[in-house]
């Protein structure tokens, strides 16, 4: 069974993109799969898709075999938490402090309002250096240290499957290599992973599958 | 003549559809209340309280000077132009019935609603909305729910401080122009009050916040793509709320009263 099986799947075109028709698209635990494509919009586009962002105008998902049902937003919250997103629009809720904001899902699913990080988390925050302003808004913190914000909420989130678009440009060249080494410790436990990168390097140490998506149609690129 | 025609009915079946869209997202908003879910209580208390503060505790500091004027300038008024003995029932009727919820609530728009607009269209721009989501959170019971609960709650205390402070206040601030002794006004007054009275000032709060509540949520949500419709969904979401609290405290009036 896979993870995520997108069948006879189409999606509208955004900004400059062509929108991608009629695909299928399946993906298994372990897999890290690069994306190739001719526009950064279809890219985007497409990790949406697989994060259940964007709707599709026809096709089927299934998640772990189940058809999700796209007619009602709740039926997705469900799969939403499964999925780490680390995308270019990924964001921060502005009226929380970053300690609520990295508490906000564990306040909601377990009634509680303690203010105590996971360790796990504290450690990311300290190597991603915003320890010091977990009491600060998000407005408060620079974009570059907003962007860790949001990436170890999506770290520490226990996923099936993590999505990260461009993390080269996102967590900038001093944090990147930081950022390579928590994602190998993270995959080590046997999570997918989807990614779109101008980054060689990171491309050839992450996928273990390459895909292209151009001119609306997705290609499986051979090993 | 027949584009004219084409053009009012088109306006027409959308203003229909909106009316129709709010009834249906308040609708949905309220079934979340009796939906007893086990997850989320903690936040959406503290998301309640959050808003009661700054809908009702940090606007003290319009509305009692409000008030205060207000009851003030009427009384005044009452005074030179009614007997002694129809002041009580002249301030009840002005006051509690009509003046005091309606200022209440254009307050509340002013100062509130203007904020939930302009924060849910920021949200909803900004794609905080969709990180609610991905942490697998209804974006409805954890904006909406606490704000219609809190708006609502909030409205209906600023009531009570608004009849409170314009007839004990403004009487005080105009004590000194009057003959009337204290004792006989607040008694005329606790004889005009009614049962009724009581139970519109309920009725209308709770129509109040809930439509200003859901109005600015609605235009909020439907700011979607750029910052710049943010003024104009705040404007409409204003001007829509004051409206309709008027067609509904008309409505409420004439079913108590008439």
């Amino acid at each position: 069974m896979y993870l995520i099986e997108l069948s006879n799947y189409s999606i509208a075109a955004l900004g400059s993109g062509n929108g991608l028709n009629n695909f299928y698209f399946a993906l298994s635990d372990g897999d890290a799969c690069a994306v190739n494509t001719d526009t950064i919009d279809d890219a985007h586009v497409f990790l949406k898709t697989l994060a259940t962002i964007v709707r599709p105008e026809s096709g089927t998902f299934r998640y772990k075999g189940k058809v999700i049902d796209f007619s009602d937003y709740r039926n997705l919250l469900f799969f939403k938490r499964k999925i780490g997103y680390i995308g270019q629009d990924s964001a921060m809720i502005s009226n929380r402090t970053i300690r609520e904001n990295l508490l906000l899902k564990r306040s909601f699913f377990q009634n509680s309002l303690s203010l105590t990080l996971d360790q796990n988390v504290v450690r990311f925050c300290k190597i991603f250096k915003i320890y010091e302003k977990l009491d600060l808004r998000p407005g408060d913190l620079r974009p570059v240290e907003l962007r860790m914000a949001v990436a170890i909420r999506e770290l520490t989130k226990s996923f099936d499957v993590l999505l990260l678009e461009r993390p080269e440009d996102y967590f900038g060249h001093n944090r990147f290599d930081l950022f390579n080494e928590i994602l190998k410790d993270t995959l080590a436990h046997g999570n997918a992973v989807v990614f779109f990168s101008h980054d060689q390097d990171f491309i050839e140490s992450f996928s273990n599958r390459k895909i292209l998506i151009s001119g609306g149609t997705l290609v499986k690129v051979p090993a | 003549m027949i584009q004219v025609a084409g053009n009012i009915g088109r306006k027409t079946i959308h203003f229909a559809n909106h009316i129709l869209d709010l009834f249906a997202f308040t609708y949905r908003i309220l079934k979340l209340i009796f939906k007893r879910q086990e997850y989320g209580r903690a936040i959406v208390r503290r998301v309640i309280l959050e808003q009661i503060y700054f809908t009702c505790v940090q606007a003290l500091s319009i509305i009692v000077p409000v008030a205060l004027l207000v009851g003030s300038m009427l009384i005044i008024e009452f005074t030179k132009i009614s007997v002694q003995y129809d002041l009580g029932k002249i301030t009840v009727i002005l006051l509690v019935r009509e003046l005091g919820p309606i200022i209440t609530a254009f307050l509340v728009i002013l100062r509130s609603a203007t904020a939930v607009t302009i924060e849910i269209g920021y949200m909803n721009v900004l794609h905080e909305i969709e990180a609610f989501e991905m942490a697998g959170i209804d974006p409805m019971r954890i904006i909406c729910l606490p704000r219609l609960v809190g708006i609502t709650s909030a409205v209906f205390c600023l009531f009570i401080v608004f009849d409170l402070v314009s007839i004990v206040g403004g009487y005080c601030l105009v004590w000194f122009t009057t003959h009337i002794p204290m004792g006989d006004f607040l008694g005329q007054i606790g004889k005009a009050i009614t049962a009724a009275d009581i139970a519109v000032g309920i009725v209308k709060a709770i129509c109040f916040g809930i439509i200003i509540t859901v109005t600015s949520l609605k235009h909020g949500f439907q700011i979607r793509k750029n910052i710049t419709q943010i003024p104009p969904g705040t404007s409409r979401a204003a001007i829509e709320s004051v409206i309709f609290c008027l067609i509904s405290n008309v409505i409420i009036s004439a079913i108590f009263y008439m």
